[in-house]
This record gives structure tokens, C-alpha cells and sequence, in this order.
């Protein structure tokens, strides 16, 4: 994420909400990928954080409040409570970014 | 009637003590066992999100700004605070937390909402409500009898009095 825009500048210029998710997930895989050390390719969208990755809350908070800052969202605990799946997670940050939008 | 005064006092008293130390003792154990109790509800005051000023900081844990500024020091060396002049006016010094303090106050908060959760769980729908119902009267009477006090620094100091010096009593026993 270390692209002259910010993502959630990025994912703006794009209308189509399928490809809007779809580059949030590239982010969420780089961030995945960096902490956990493994293969893209081990990842997608149906593989659960908690469960699958191993993650435990420290890193999923680490997760979440990357996102937070990359995406300028805000992803209180609530609304973590339903988030399982990576998918989970790009369907959350979509929905919070686009709350936003003006 | 003597015997039910009797027990809820303890049962007062053993709660606040209890949930104090418990507290401590998950923070101690935790990833960020270089934070006071203290110093975790500054980062937890100061919150996650928007930059805050000194004096905001300090009025809602009802200490001084004096006293705030010697915390926000020790917290600002220890990574999880930053300070940073307002760009509008240079006068305003703003406190935000970093990274790190964000990942720590938020860990803090999981912990009060599992120890809510797992005193919650043996209990029916119906069970839970009347037992909101009841605590909800207990904190309403003891935050009335706290206003009831205009200095609310005093009584803070007594309640961190209190929660030291039953520290100090477990240390030793």
C-alpha cells in the first residue's frame, strides 16, 4: 500500500462495486501476506482469519487498524464481531468506504 | 435483613477490587505489560480516532493538565502516544495515539466486553434482562451518590487510593 494514492482514493475512481471490492482485496492480501509470511496463492477470499490463518486478536486488530488508516474508516468492534473470512473482511471495508462517501 | 447488608457490602467492595486486578493482571500478562492500568485508560481516553487536546484529555479522567502532561510524557517515550501542534494555531498542542497505542487500547476494551460476555453467558434471555435491569439501578444509585460530591477529582483519588492499597495487601499476602 505504498502507492502514491491512498487506496481509498484508489478504489474512488472506480464505479463498478465488484471491482471496487476486488482491489480491496489485493490490499488486504498484501497486508495478510506481509504478516503471515506465505504465498498469495494460499489465500482467498473463503479462507477464515481466525480459524484458517491462525490469526489471534492481536494481529487481527493490527489487520484492522491498518485498514482503518489506509481506507480512513472506521471499523468499530460491533461490526468485527460478524467478520470471519477475508471476504468478510472486503465486504466490511467496501460497505464502510462507500458510508463515506461523499 | 442485617445478613443480606452485610453480604452486598462485600459483594461491593470484592467486585471493585476484582475487576481492578483482574485488569491488571490480564494487562501485566498481555502484549503490553509496560502499561500501567492508569496509563491504559489515558490511551483509552485520549481514543482511537481524532487527535485530542490536553485539557479535553484531562477533564475526561478528571485529573489536571499537569498531572496528564507527566502520563502523556512517559507514554509518548514509550511509542504509544504522539503529540503534534495544531496547524490552525500552533498554541494547541493535539495528543493522538500511534499505532501501537491504538492496538493496545483496543485490545483493552475486548478485554471488559469478554469479562461482560462470560458473566453474561450462563444466563437466560429473561435472566440477562432482569440482571441489566438490577446492575443498571446499582451503577445509576452509585453514580448519583457520586455527583452528590462536587469534587469528583476527590473521590477518583479515593477510588485509585482504595484499588492501590488493596494491591499492596495482595502483593504481601
Amino acid at each position: 500500500m505504498d502507492d502514491k494514492e491512498s487506496p481509498r482514493e484508489r478504489i474512488m475512481t472506480v464505479k463498478d462495486a465488484e471491482e471496487r471490492k476486488d482491489m480491496i482485496f489485493e490490499d488486504v492480501l498484501k497486508l495478510l501476506v506481509q504478516e503471515l509470511d506465505i504465498s498469495p496463492t494460499e489465500i482467498n477470499r473463503d479462507v477464515q482469519i481466525m480459524e484458517e490463518l491462525n490469526f489471534d486478536s492481536l494481529q487481527m486488530y493490527e489487520l484492522v487498524i491498518d485498514l482503518e488508516e489506509a481506507y480512513d474508516i472506521r471499523l468499530p468492534d460491533e461490526l468485527l464481531e460478524t467478520v470471519k473470512t477475508v471476504g468478510d473482511v472486503v465486504d466490511l471495508v467496501y460497505s464502510r468506504s462507500v458510508e463515506t462517501e461523499v | 435483613m442485617k445478613i443480606e447488608e452485610q453480604e452486598m457490602a462485600d459483594c461491593l467492595v470484592r467486585i471493585l477490587e476484582n475487576v481492578i486486578l483482574t485488569e491488571e493482571k490480564s494487562i501485566q500478562k498481555g502484549y503490553f505489560s509496560n502499561l500501567s492500568i492508569a496509563e491504559m485508560h489515558t490511551l483509552d481516553a485520549i481514543g482511537p480516532y481524532d487527535a485530542r487536546t490536553m485539557t479535553e484529555t484531562a477533564s475526561s479522567l478528571g485529573i489536571t493538565t499537569g498531572t496528564l502532561t507527566v502520563s502523556i510524557d512517559r507514554l509518548v517515550k514509550k511509542g504509544y502516544v504522539e503529540r503534534k501542534r495544531d496547524e490552525n494555531d500552533r498554541r494547541i498542542v493535539r495528543i493522538s495515539l500511534t499505532r501501537e497505542g491504538k492496538i493496545a487500547s483496543r485490545m483493552h476494551g475486548k478485554f471488559h466486553n469478554v469479562l461482560a460476555r462470560h458473566i453474561l453467558e450462563p444466563y437466560s434471555d429473561e435472566e440477562k434482562e432482569t440482571l441489566m435491569r438490577l446492575v443498571n439501578d446499582i451503577d445509576h444509585y452509585l453514580e448519583a451518590q457520586v455527583k452528590k460530591y462536587d469534587n469528583a477529582q476527590s473521590i477518583r483519588k479515593t477510588a485509585r487510593e482504595v484499588a492501590d492499597e488493596t494491591r499492596r495487601r495482595n502483593d504481601n499476602g
